[in-house]
């Protein structure tokens, strides 16, 4: 972390300044040792409000806009064999970028926003949503779709009638591994000026005091849960018939 | 298990179309091998037509083209007389049943909702809809309350029959069922197609059957199409034809040596003139027994003792006959009692068992009708009617 935030302070630092801690609580004060102040996490609470919600609003436009475009890149690859490698391929390059560097290589040309932020973050969901639904689709049994075509169905009725609802289970599995590695990458969604937990870490007197960072990991890791718990509820509700089995 | 035998008027306004083939052919590339070669057949409607041969001889091709999810290279099938080309896929096939081996029901739809397939695409009254399922339920012989379950609660036989209820939902003009029963174990097999046979006795679909069994081809064929690689249909005509004079080499390979067996599973008791025992009554004096034996025709050597209402009791032995008169209980027991309806494969396996010469034959009251033997079987067998002479050795079941 040393060297990190030697690097992107000058450019970091205009915006975020006024973020950057002034630890009031006092009572841990100078005793790097001391792993958690609860005196001074009770005094700063507050201070967190924003850049979680900030960091929210980050992760759910992104999921949002990262689904819609994997999905639609999956539903055409499905139709068009040849144009999932190149696809897998694309979105493998993306997701394999260093995430502070894909923000910073991003600064020059949208600049400093929550804009920026979250092309990149839209990005790198998109290869594990793209891989998700396509296995999801290859795994649909042939006798379903057959029978479904045999007895009348149009591709469109086949597709959205039951290879989608049939897929659920793996695009909702993708959804999942794509929003808790997003709500962790978002934190650093600071780099390109678009706030969040990251400013609440970013600071070099913070690298000294490691009590901010643990309780932005204990935010982000909530956070992590509560979109989960969201979406298996969801899976629990979108697929009743896995639940059903021989009595 | 329940069967379809609670079948309502489901089919008072029902059809069946003939289909007809018309040098219809699939070759795999432009100058490619044939899938199916020139297959020009006729299936009347409210028959069900077996297209039967070994793997690779395009018979679930030939089927496919029925409902166009396989296009035809060149040639014609008629589907009521109008050509499957003139009909928009999605169209024609929701007016054709489909049936496939691995069921292909819907993993993530209600038993319900996937007999109710057909009719939502028809865009029917979800009251119809409900009605029509309650009625398929229960004409397959399955519990109404089952219609809320997913596929997998269900057993495989149970989901065999559902796929057959969603098949014939839209009550369709022509079904086409791909080794529909193949997966199933042996038992529920035999059941599924009895239950299959007395359901299309009341429906009375033209139906495509494809299977690789040609003990299932019999059973359940009006007519059988035996295909053969490269898609060159080598006989096309009635169990009973096949059978007895199969067209070519491949055919008589094909059904197998043991084909005079394979007929008598498709004849009954009644089919073939039975013996007459001589027949005697409890206490009748042993002399007129004695004298009806002495009679050169006689075709059974042993006197039949019956009842008042001629129901057999047993046989009676020589010992028997010393007596002055016939005694109530006979020396012989009465050995295997074959019923006029059974079939007649089933008999000879009763007689064989038995270790009896000699069955009796009795009518649905129980009245004796005859006897059957061994010898009455093998003579059948060995009639230039049977067709039989180059196997007889083989065939015949015992000396």
């Amino acid at each position: 972390m040393a060297s990190l935030a030697a690097l992107p302070l000058a450019v970091v630092g205009q915006v975020e300044k006024g973020f950057i801690q002034k630890r009031t609580g006092s009572a841990c004060q100078g005793k790097p040792s001391h792993l958690f102040c609860f005196d001074w996490a009770r005094e700063n609470i507050d201070r967190y409000g924003t850049p979680t919600l900030q960091q929210l609003e980050l992760v759910a436009i992104s999921i949002v806009i990262g689904f819609v475009v994997a999905f639609a890149l999956a539903l055409l690859a499905h139709r068009r064999r040849w144009l999932r490698p190149p696809l897998l391929a694309g979105t493998g390059i993306l997701y394999a970028i260093p995430s502070i560097s894909f923000f910073l290589l991003l600064l020059p040309i949208t600049g400093r926003s929550r804009e920026t932020a979250i092309i990149a973050l839209s990005a790198y969901t998109l290869q594990i949503i793209f891989r998700n639904v396509t296995v999801g689709l290859d795994n649909v049994p042939a006798s379903a779709t057959d029978s479904a075509r045999g007895m009348g169905m149009t591709e469109r009725q086949v597709l959205w009638r039951v290879e989608i609802p049939l897929a659920t289970p793996e695009i909702i599995g993708g959804l999942r591994i794509a929003t808790v590695s997003t709500i962790a990458i978002a934190t650093l969604a600071v780099f390109a000026g678009a706030g969040g937990l990251g400013t609440q870490i970013l600071g070099e007197a913070n690298l000294t005091f490691p009590t901010t960072i643990l309780i932005v990991i204990g935010i982000v890791m909530a956070m992590a849960f509560f979109f989960d718990a969201i979406l298996l509820t969801i899976q629990y509700y979108a697929t009743p018939w896995r639940r059903a089995r021989a009595s | 298990m329940p069967t379809g035998e609670a079948a309502p008027d489901i089919q008072s306004q029902s059809g069946a179309s003939s289909v007809s083939y018309e040098g219809a052919t699939k070759r795999y590339g432009s100058s490619g091998a044939f899938a199916v070669d020139h297959l020009t057949l006729e299936v009347p409607a409210g028959e069900i037509c077996v297209l039967v041969g070994p793997s690779g001889c395009g018979k679930t091709t030939a089927m496919r083209m029925v409902n166009r999810t396989v296009e035809m290279t060149e040639g014609d099938v008629l589907v009521g007389g109008q050509s499957v080309h003139d009909r928009e896929p999605a169209q024609l096939r929701r007016e054709i049943g489909y049936v496939i081996q691995q069921i292909g029901l819907f993993p993530h739809r209600t038993i319900a909702e996937n007999i109710g397939a057909v009719p939502q695409l028809l865009g029917w009254k979800k009251d119809r809809t409900r009605a029509r399922t309650t009625e398929l339920l229960e004409l397959i012989g399955l519990d109404p309350e089952l219609g809320d379950r997913y596929p997998a609660q269900l057993s495989g036989g149970q989901q065999q029959r559902v796929g057959v209820a969603r098949a014939l939902a839209a009550d369709p003009l022509v079904m086409l069922m791909d080794e529909p029963f193949g997966a199933i174990d042996p038992i529920n097999r035999e059941r599924l197609q009895n239950q299959f046979l007395r359901l299309q006795a009341e429906i009375q679909k033209t139906v495509l059957f494809v299977t690789h069994d040609i003990d299932e081809a019999i059973k359940m064929g009006d007519r059988i199409a035996i295909l053969r690689e490269g898609g060159k249909v080598e006989q096309y005509a009635t169990p009973a034809e096949i059978l007895m004079a199969p067209a070519t080499e491949f055919v008589e390979d094909f059904v197998g040596a043991d084909r005079a067996l394979k007929r008598l599973a498709l004849m009954r008791v009644s089919d073939i003139d039975l013996w007459e025992a001589p027949l005697a009554h409890v206490g009748q004096a042993t002399a007129e027994v004695r004298a009806k034996l002495a009679d050169p025709d006689v075709e059974v050597p042993y006197p039949l003792l019956v009842d008042s209402e001629r129901r057999p009791l047993g046989w009676l032995s020589a010992r028997d006959l010393e007596a002055e008169t016939v005694p109530s209980a006979p020396d012989s027991p009465l050995g295997p009692l074959l019923d006029r309806d059974d079939v007649m494969r089933d008999a000879l396996a009763d007689l064989l068992q038995g270790e009896a010469q000699y069955a009796a034959v009795v009518d649905h009251a129980g009245r004796i009708d005859g006897v059957l033997s061994v010898e009455i079987i093998s003579e059948f067998l060995a009639s230039p009617q049977a067709k039989t002479e180059e196997h007889s050795a083989v065939e015949r079941p015992h000396g």
